[in-house]
């Protein structure tokens, strides 16, 4: 698939905008702070409902304006969709079609994005919270049934830990609807982490081809998973559900003394490992790097696998964080199948003769000029 | 700067305690008040009064009525043996218009949220056991809680209390809405649905 047009209104620094992509290659080139991120930023919001650096959509609002919208046009095998976010302080509204969406699971998996920013270099060192949402982002951009177990288990936790105090506290005394909340947690949290394992599995395949071109086969790459002793057994869903629901058993006092849910889908972890050892312990900063090059690569061929589309991938400041060996694997791998946008506030850090005929666009305070238009692009038509 | 007089500043006053009515649509269902037949005024105020004064809820099903217990309660044509679980008395209203359930009903005027402070002893559980007790002819207890997480805890939280005491309890299915298309439903209703299917 790929973003043929886009239009902003009262989106961060643009006030008005009206721009058409190439389905290949598209470089944003502008100094510092002119809205280079901010043009991704909207792409991204599109496609997720959300921002990537930030919880609060007041500050997608262009500063002294009630509302933001951002508008596109999808292409894909079976056809054009038109899709469109309003963005209020009081709330966002989706249309696929120009048809109002009631929820966000029917939005989501319209357009499908890859987002790599230099945050993301730190994927393989960072805190285990950075992996787990990106694997649910990943995710359940694939698979409708994925977001929907995850929204579910988010709003059961929340009053499973709110009860856990309450227990504590002496305020509740009513161990049943601990049991009762406790078996909807692992209903949804089985299910969680089942399809994490699967798709990881899935993924690893992939990550570990690209890694050993990344390497020229000098490393072998796989995941491991990490979740309590007490769930390694269980292999289907069903299992994983006894499991969980054994666990919580076990843990029941010392839950109810900590006021928090100790296990599950919302604890666990996802440890790279290359010959045989963990990265994040192991592995020099390049290796580390390298590591979450593979990964999200990775996920772009895993995207096409379960919806049968490619996505777009967005690439935010990250060229002139790789060497130019890494640099080729990225756009090289991708370049006549994946639309990639790409910010760079220089062309020369761009390694030129990969790149074929770029639409290169110049960002300055929120306005767009297009500087080249590139090849196939749709102003041609 | 120019102030109304307090008899409409007042009446803007009490309109803008209604929901999702700001300043401007007070101002303007006030002055509308206005320009109102004397009669029609006097009965909007009596009505109020009455509404808030007169009805209460059931003593034995916690549906709003103005008479104790409520018409569906005493009314001996009604099929004793099932009682029907609702979160809100409206949702019997809606379920009353299908005109097709004879049985009886039970509200519980909200669903199980710790986070919004509805423990067990808040919501209207208690007087569904005590009843269950009483009345050895109820022989199924439908349940009829939202779609939502809380709306689900609390439909498998009244099962695990009930069930013990060998009556059967069932929960309303999921599915498609009737006449709707495939093509149209959304991503939730379609797993559900399908998780929900029977044999034909
Ligand atoms: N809500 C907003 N309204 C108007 N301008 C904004 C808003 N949010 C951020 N900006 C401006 O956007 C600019 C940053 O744009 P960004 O895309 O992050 O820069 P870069 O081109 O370096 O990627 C800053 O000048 C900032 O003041
Ligand atoms: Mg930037
Ligand atoms: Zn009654």
């Amino acid at each position: 698939m790929y973003l043929d047009a886009l239009t902003l209104r009262h989106f961060r620094n643009y006030d008005s905008l009206s721009v058409t992509f190439s389905p290949g290659l598209n470089i944003l080139l502008g100094e510092n702070a002119q809205g280079k991120t901010n043009l991704l930023e909207a792409i991204y919001v599109l496609a997720l409902a959300r921002s990537h650096r930030t919880h609060n959509d007041h500050e997608l609002i262009e500063w002294g304006a009630d509302s933001a919208e951002v508008t596109g046009r999808v292409v894909k095998s079976s056809g054009t969709v038109p899709l469109a976010l309003t963005l209020t302080k009081k709330g966002k509204k989706a249309t696929v079609n120009h048809l109002e969406q009631p929820r966000l699971s029917s939005y989501l998996g319209q357009l499908n994005v890859v987002l790599f920013a230099p945050e993301d270099l730190n994927l393989v060192k960072g805190a285990p919270s950075a992996r787990r949402r990106f694997v649910d982002m990943e995710f359940g951009q694939m698979s409708p049934k994925y977001l929907y177990n995850l929204t579910q288990y988010r709003a059961i936790l929340r009053q499973r830990n709110k009860y856990l105090r309450q227990l504590h506290y002496h305020q509740a005394h009513d161990l049943v609807y601990l049991d009762v909340l406790s078996d909807q947690l692992a209903g949804f949290g089985a299910e969680i982490i089942h399809t994490r394992q699967v798709l990881l599995d899935r993924m690893m395949v992939f990550a570990d081809h690209l890694h050993g071109e990344i390497t020229q086969g000098k490393e072998k790459l796989t995941f491991r998973y990490v979740l309590p002793n007490e769930l390694a057994d269980a292999h289907t869903a069903q299992d994983l559900y006894q499991a969980l629901l054994a666990l919580y058993k076990k843990l029941r006092d010392r839950e109810i003394d900590q006021s928090v849910t100790l296990a599950g889908p919302h604890r666990d972890d996802v440890t790279f490992i290359t010959n045989g050892k963990d990265v994040s312990a192991f592995g020099s900063q390049g290796q580390q790097r390298t590591t979450a090059l593979s990964v999200k690569l990775a996920e772009i061929e895993l995207m096409k696998e379960q919806t049968g589309e490619y996505p777009l991938l967005l690439l935010d400041d990250v060229l002139s964080e790789l060497d130019t060996v890494r640099q080729t694997h990225l756009l090289a791998t991708f370049q006549s199948k994946v639309q990639t946008f790409l910010t760079t506030t220089d062309l020369s850090g761009v390694a030129e003769d990969i790149v074929h005929d770029p639409r290169i666009m110049t960002i300055a305070d929120g306005q767009l000029t297009v500087t080249a238009p590139g090849a196939g692009h749709a102003d041609s038509e | 700067m120019l102030q109304y007089p307090e008899p409409i500043a007042k009446l803007i006053d009490s309109y803008m305690k209604l929901p999702g009515i700001g300043e401007k649509t007070a101002t303007r269902l006030a002055f509308f008040t206005l320009d109102m037949p004397q009669d029609d005024v006097d009965d909007f105020a009596q009505n109020l009064h009455d509404a808030k004064t007169k009805l209460h809820f059931c003593s034995i099903c916690g549906n709003i009525t103005d008479q104790d217990p409520c018409v569906i309660c005493s009314d001996p044509t009604r099929d004793q043996s099932r009682i029907l679980v609702v979160e809100q008395p409206k949702d019997i209203m809606a379920l009353e218009r299908m005109n097709e359930y004879h049985g009886l009903y039970h509200v519980l005027h909200g669903v199980l949220s710790p986070t919004t402070g509805k423990g067990p002893e808040d919501i209207n559980i208690k007087s569904l056991l005590t009843r269950l007790q009483q009345h050895a002819e109820v022989k199924e207890v439908i349940i009829a809680t939202n779609a939502t997480p809380e709306g689900e805890s609390t439909a498998m939280y009244l099962a695990r209390l009930i069930k013990p005491a060998g009556i059967k309890v069932t929960r309303l299915a999921y599915g498609l809405a009737v006449g709707s298309d495939i093509e149209y439903a959304d991503a939730m209703t379609l797993i559900k649905a399908v998780e929900g299917r029977q044999e034909m």
